[in-house]
């Protein structure tokens, strides 16, 4: 191992970190104790023609494997020698869209525990990007003057801000319940004023809440209508009434003699595979 | 473990015992075994794997053949069904002795003839002078007192016959022996040669000399002594053949007298052929007592003599009957599976052909029925009927002159008379030999395949050790007659009267005592033959009845009677008078026993106190073996319960909560159901919880929460995990359909419940968003709100047309399973443990052992719980357990040889599942095998999805748990069976950590549960509790267990490049597994750089984990818990 890390340290200094095509690798560790460290690897962020994405092209920085004990506010430090940062924003999988940014709350949507992260780093000016593209590690993570938590710190302190406020709650789950009852009340309004009124082609919408209410259009119910109907059809038919059906029932019968002993033989020879037999 | 023999069940036909049923079970030995022998199975499945039968349209609808529907009808007449048929054919077909082999052990059969009667003979000299033996043969028997009148010569055999099961072709493998009677010539013996042992002294003579003579034949591999089905007045010779078919074959010489030389008059059970002047060396007591009787001496005698006369019988019922033939050996099977058949006193195969032959000929069987049907009928008929009450006879005379059966059952526990009716065949067999024979019938009429050792039948097992105790005790109880009887046996001749004593002793907490059988000893020609006190332990079995086992109070007849002195005596010191609430004084006896624990070991008390009174034997030679495992379930501070006090406790304390919440005013809906929803409320939490009361100085304080908060200059405070009930709602049309917004109204009725508990009744409450953490008498229950329809509302779905379908959803599903299944499984697991005290510690026991492991993050609580579960409700072959050991180790036995490859494990709770509801659930288990998780379990309420087992085990970590079990079983075994005590019992709970890529080391400061480990520390932290519980006003730390909060981030970050293996109880180390596929070098991907790095490998770039920088990460994450982290393998180095 040690040998290992030797011959490593040695090429580092020779060709540079290996690091994918379009990738620059920087190494990241958690502090100076540290002996060996993982790459973050970075490029520019890009898209294909056509497909969005609200991270600004040119200005936003795509980072690879960021160390779980890394965060938001980690990597706006460590990346702002290179030009001021705008915003940071980890994320467990690379996702081209952004996702919808309405605030979580944090009642309901706790933190999950988080793992290696991919980063989008949004810099003021394009050329933050540049210079962390050259960026000469390693970053370190937790410094004297930035520490960050971990293990036993960490945990308390998540544990502490578990411990909820149930007023923020309350507050929380009125004003949701607030803008909740508001839109339906206003999708039942509308669904009031289009009761009856037939659209452009002359179709008129019914619903349950109509005068006259039909079944709810759900899997469930079809299925239902459907073994009611075969049900219908089963009562109508005779059975063993022609000697051909009879025929057939006592051959269906043998052919289900016949299929379970074939069944049985399978488990048998199974058995003595596994030597059951053998009762010492 | 050998080649286990399946466990056998038909799980759920309890009460329909009639099925055959051999799990198709497989181990990992299994396995290996396996390969190493040759395959020739062209048709066998793939990987084992049963797939539903393909047949095409032609084959299934073509023209019957008449051999075809003849084999139909016979089987569905004769058998059960098809599956039971070919299963019978191919035992049948394993333990039949093949005719290759037959040629061979018949060509060596003439050549031992021709041998015998070759042997040349002697000049006379007197019996004591034995100067003539030659020095390498010694007299196989003990010549106590050696004195014996009489002359000895030795002649060559009269006559050299084969007897026994080999002529008649029941002999079952594996050990073929061959029974050959030597008829010894009427020259050497004398008139009265069946007075006081002399003809034994002849025929052990005889035998010594035919050893000298064939012991120098090199055709022989060996020749040894031996004893005639244990009996050590009746030595036999061992011959087996030289080189490689020395396994072969084991021909057993029997000498036997001229037919008719004794008179069977003579040797009736009532008359005494062995002097007591002679037998104890002085004269007789003068007043004229008569003799006692000797009926085991006489019917030894006896024995010898109708050897001939026997198999003449057996050969005329059994002669060309088939069925009869293949009944003889399944019953065979079934006794050895059962270890009944050896011994003194077992009951072996000769006997069941001797029933057999009696059930013909009082026309209960017939020669035209199959085996199946002959097995059954003598399983019926033992089941039926008690011979140690009603003996039977196959002696049809009715000469008044014969002894009627009154007086057999006056000398004999077990009455069976042959044909002669002189022979009692059943005259060692003892009482308790039968009833077990009787209850193994009545229990399990047709499981063959599982081996019932002694150790995994009985609840408590209890060895006496050293043996030669037991002749103080023959001495003590005054059993002079026996011994004169059984030549000396002390073994013997205590085994029934200490039987009796403790059945009498245990009264209503046994069902039924079984003892061991002293082994048949072999020995080679040139030593003495064992001593009494060398062939081994007694072991004696209890098999309890957990009704009786929760009284501490043995009570007697009133005081005035006279039955209160025989009561006294019984129980010595130990009984005094009382005086009870009815105002009766009576005698009685009360035994200390606080706990549950403690009442199910009261039979030790028992039978020390007894054995001690009465046998003098001192409690140091009872090896009492029933609460060995005790220990691994207790709490680390007490010692005398095993928990079950403290689970009460904490039931007790959440009725009372609902009862509360059931009575709570002012919440907008009254409250439909609570229901618990955690293992404490189902008694399978491995160590229980306590009342807490937290020492504010040691935790941070967070008063306007009214919270207590961990600090980090202290250790890690008490791990306290809340319990989970559910607590549903009536139903309501104001629910929202939506799902986020039925969240947001939960959130509020857990907000409204805290604030109600609070105001009405006083408890320290806490709400989140999803649960209410209440605190009430030291214990905290979370109670989550749930409403019925939410399952249903996260399953819909909206097709593009508009259709409303429901599909199942993650979310759906573990909504569904916490709320629905859970509290359904807690409610019947709890009336588990009502039915079955003994439910609790097995299921712990089992826990703690699969966590000990550290697998124990494979399996979900409730999976394990329902494989203990089926434990109690399918124990077939045996009675369910009454014990945590024996349940413990039937578990360890269910895990490793169950197939869970071709069979779903069917719990059948509350009994609900039909026998034709089960074939269902099989079939339909078959069609859907590849979809199904590896380890299936089926309930009533889950038939097909099999909901504990989902997200695991993997496929690996079942496989070891099953290696593990197959390994621990047999070691346990040991231990428990040694009778010299078991060493440290806790060996199987400690896991093997060579097999660890790294081992991180966890500090114990910040282990909260430290003191529960398998080997409890001598001195742990303090976790910030004061010694009595009391009210608190601040809700304690809930649920903080750093090394878990560590596991999580590590799974997290990690989780695909290696495994994680810990201890929740108090486990200081953790191991890793890399995982093989993941070293694997890959192609860059940016989905794929968790935790790796670039590598340059020739001219490509690759992936590879970046170890160095992970192995730092794991002392990082976890800092202050982490001591050290040790790199304990190179395989990873690419």
């Amino acid at each position: 191992m040690v040998a290992r890390r030797r011959k490593r340290g040695a090429r580092d200094s020779e060709q540079g970190i290996p690091s994918p095509p379009g990738y620059s690798a920087i190494p990241i560790k958690f502090s100076e104790k540290q002996q060996a460290s993982h790459y973050l690897y970075v490029r520019e962020h890009r898209v294909r023609e056509g497909t969005k994405s609200s991270w600004p092209q040119k200005r936003t920085l795509f980072v690879l494997n960021v160390p779980p004990y890394c965060t938001e506010d980690c990597l706006s430090r460590l990346f702002s020698p290179c030009g001021s940062v705008q915003s940071v924003e980890l994320q467990e999988k690379p996702d081209l869209a952004d996702s919808p940014k309405e605030p979580k709350s944090k009642f309901f949507h706790p933190m999950p525990v988080p793992g290696f992260q991919v980063a989008y780093v949004v810099f003021q000016k394009p050329g933050g990007v540049s210079a962390a593209l050259v960026l000469k590690g390693p970053l370190l993570v937790s410094t004297e003057s930035h520490p960050v938590k971990s293990g036993i710190r960490k945990w308390i302190s998540s544990y502490a801000d578990s411990v909820p406020d149930p007023e923020a709650l309350r507050v929380e789950v009125d004003t949701f319940m607030e803008a909740y009852d508001k839109r339906i009340a206003e999708e039942e309004a509308q669904a009031k004023e289009e009761e009856g009124v037939p659209d452009e082609e002359g179709w008129v919408k019914v619903t349950r809440r109509g005068r006259r209410p039909v079944l709810p259009r759900t899997e469930a119910a079809s299925l239902r209508v459907l073994e009611k109907e075969r049900r219908k059809r089963a009562r109508k038919e005779l059975l063993n009434f022609y000697a051909w059906q009879h025929r057939e029932t006592k051959m269906e019968h043998l052919a289900q003699l016949r299929k379970k002993f074939e069944e049985d033989k399978q488990r048998i020879e199974l058995m003595r595979a596994q030597r059951k037999f053998r009762p010492y | 473990m050998g080649p286990a023999p399946a466990g056998a069940q038909d799980r759920g036909t309890a009460g329909e015992p009639e099925v055959i049923e051999v799990a198709l079970e497989g181990t990992a030995k299994e396995g290996k075994k396996e390969s190493s022998k040759k395959r020739t199975l062209a048709g066998s499945p793939v990987e084992g794997l049963l797939q539903p039968a393909k047949l095409s349209r032609a084959e299934l609808y073509k023209e019957p053949t008449s051999e075809e529907l003849n084999r139909l009808r016979e089987t569905e007449s004769l058998f059960h069904s098809s599956l039971l048929r070919l299963q019978v054919e191919e035992l049948l077909k394993e333990v039949r002795l093949p005719e290759k082999k037959k040629e061979r052990i018949d060509a060596f059969l003439r050549e031992v003839n021709q041998r015998v009667l070759k042997v040349p003979s002697t000049l006379k000299t007197e019996l004591t002078d034995q100067t003539w033996l030659p020095a390498g043969v010694r007299v196989p028997l003990h010549q106590v007192p050696y004195t014996v009148k009489g002359c000895f010569r030795f002649l060559p055999p009269a006559q050299v016959t084969v007897v026994g099961s080999y002529l008649l072709g029941t002999c079952i493998r594996p050990d073929i022996n061959v029974d050959m009677a030597v008829t010894m010539p009427r020259e050497i013996l004398q008139d009265k040669d069946g007075l006081n042992q002399r003809y034994f002294r002849k025929r052990a003579l005889y035998l010594a000399h035919l050893a000298h003579h064939l012991g120098q034949d090199p055709f022989f591999g060996s020749v040894r002594f031996s004893y005639t089905n244990g009996c050590h007045l009746k030595p036999s010779l061992l011959l087996r053949p030289r080189g490689k078919d020395e396994r072969l074959v084991t021909v057993r010489l029997h000498p036997c007298p001229p037919p008719d030389f004794f008179r069977p008059c003579r040797l009736l059970p009532s008359k005494n052929n062995v002097r007591s002047a002679w037998y104890r060396g002085q004269s007789p007591p003068g007043d004229g007592s008569p003799e006692p009787p000797t009926p085991h001496y006489n019917a030894w005698v006896l024995q010898d003599m109708t050897l001939e006369s026997h198999v003449q019988l057996l050969s005329t019922v059994l002669g060309s009957a088939l069925g009869l033939k293949d009944g003889v050996a399944l019953l065979k099977v079934w006794l050895r599976q059962r270890e009944l058949d050896k011994g003194l006193g077992g009951f072996s195969g000769f006997l069941v052909s001797m029933l057999v032959a009696f059930l013909v000929s009082t026309r209960k069987i017939h020669t035209t029925m199959s085996g199946y049907q002959v097995l059954r009928s003598v399983l019926q008929f033992l089941a039926t009927t008690d011979l140690t009450v009603n003996g039977i006879s196959l002696c049809l005379s009715s000469d008044p002159s014969l002894p009627a059966l009154a007086d057999f059952h006056q000398a004999f526990p077990v009455v069976f008379l042959d044909s002669s009716g002189c022979l009692n065949l059943c005259a060692d067999v003892t009482a308790s030999t039968y009833h077990q024979v009787q209850h193994e019938a009545r229990l399990s009429m047709l499981l063959l395949m599982t081996p019932k050792p002694m150790i995994r039948a009985f609840d408590h097992i209890l060895h006496l050790h050293p043996l030669s105790r037991l002749q103080a005790a023959c001495h003590r109880l005054k059993m002079w007659p026996e011994l004169q009887d059984l030549g000396g046996d002390y073994v013997s001749a205590a085994l029934g009267s200490l039987t009796t004593l403790l059945e009498q002793g245990l009264g209503s907490r046994l069902h039924l005592l079984a003892h061991s059988r002293p082994p048949v000893s072999e020995w080679d020609i040139s030593q003495d033959p064992p001593k009494h006190r060398d062939s081994g332990t007694l072991t004696l079995g209890l098999l309890l009845r957990p009704e009786g086992l929760t009284s501490v109070l043995e009570l007697g007849p009133e005081a005035n009677q006279p039955e209160a002195a025989d009561f006294r005596q019984f129980w010595g010191s130990r009984s005094e008078l009382r005086r009870f609430q009815d105002g009766a004084i009576r005698e009685a006896v009360v035994w200390e026993a606080a706990s549950m624990a403690q009442k199910r070991l009261i039979p030790h008390q028992v039978v020390t106190h007894l054995l001690a009174l009465h046998a003098n034997i001192p409690d140091t030679c009872v090896h009492y073996v029933g609460g060995l495992l005790d220990a691994l379930i207790q709490s680390p501070k007490e010692n005398s319960s095993t928990g079950e006090e403290a689970l009460a406790a904490a039931v007790r304390c959440y009725d009372d909560l609902s009862r509360l919440l059931w009575g709570l005013e002012g919440l907008p809906l009254t409250v439909s159901a609570v229901q618990g929803a955690h293992p404490v409320l189902r008694y399978t939490e491995v160590f229980p919880p306590t009342p807490v009361r937290p020492a504010y100085s040691f935790y941070e304080q967070l008063r306007e929460r009214a919270s207590l908060l961990p600090r980090p200059d202290k250790p890690c405070p008490a791990y306290v995990e809340p319990m989970t009930v559910v607590c549903h709602l009536e139903g309501s049309g104001q629910w929202p359909q939506d799902a986020e917004a039925i969240r947001r109204v939960r959130a509020a009725f857990q907000l409204r419940l805290a604030e109600l508990l609070t105001q009405q009744h006083g408890l320290q409450c806490r709400a989140t968003a999803t649960h209410t953490d209440v605190l009430k008498d030291g214990f905290v229950f979370r109670v989550r709100v749930a409403y019925q329809r939410e399952p249903q509302i996260l399953r819909e779905m909206r097709s593009p047309e508009g259709m409303i379908s429901l599909r199942d959803t993650p979310a759906s599903l573990r909504l569904d399973r916490d709320t629905r299944h859970l509290p359904l499984l807690t409610s019947a697991l709890h009336g588990l443990q009502q039915q079955h005290p003994a439910f609790s510690g097995v299921a712990r026991l089992a826990k703690r052992w699969v966590r000990a492991q550290l697998l124990g993050e494979g399996f979900t609580d409730e999976s394990l719980d329902l494989v203990v579960a089926a434990l109690f409700l399918h124990p077939e072959p045996f009675t369910p357990p009454s014990s945590p050991q024996v349940g413990f180790l039937r578990f360890l036995f269910l895990v490793s040889t169950f197939d869970w490859k071709n069979n779903p494990l069917i719990v059948n709770l509350n009994n609900e599942l039909t026998v034709e509801e089960q074939q269902e659930i099989r079939s339909g288990f078959l069609a859907a095998r590849t979809q199904l998780p590896v380890m299936v379990i089926v309930t009533p309420q889950d038939r097909k999805n099999s909901v504990w087992t989902q997200d695991g085990p993997s496929p690996q970590i079942l496989q070891q748990l099953v290696v593990l079990a197959a390994e621990a079983l047999p070691v346990l075994e040991k231990q428990l069976m040694d009778p010299r005590g078991p060493g440290d019992i806790r060996t199987v709970f400690r896991p093997p950590l060579d097999m660890y890529d790294v081992l991180i080391r966890l500090s114990p400061r910040h282990i909260p549960r430290h003191r529960q480990a398998v080997d409890s520390p001598a001195a742990s932290f303090c976790r910030g509790l004061l010694s009595e519980p009391g009210p608190s006003s601040l809700m304690p730390v809930l649920g903080y267990d750093p090394p878990q909060l560590y596991l999580a981030q590590l799974r997290e970050a990690f989780g695909d490049l290696a495994l994680f293996f810990y201890d929740q109880h108090g486990g200081e180390v953790i191991g890793v597994l890399w995982k093989p596929s993941s070293f694997q070098p890959q192609p860059f991907k940016a989905s794929n750089t968790k935790g790796r790095m670039v590598m340059s490998q020739g001219e490509e770039l690759v992936m590879v984990p970046n170890v160095e920088a992970i192995l730092e990460d794991l002392a990082i994450l976890g800092e202050g818990l982490v001591q050290a982290v040790e790199a304990r393998s190179e395989k990873w180095t690419v």
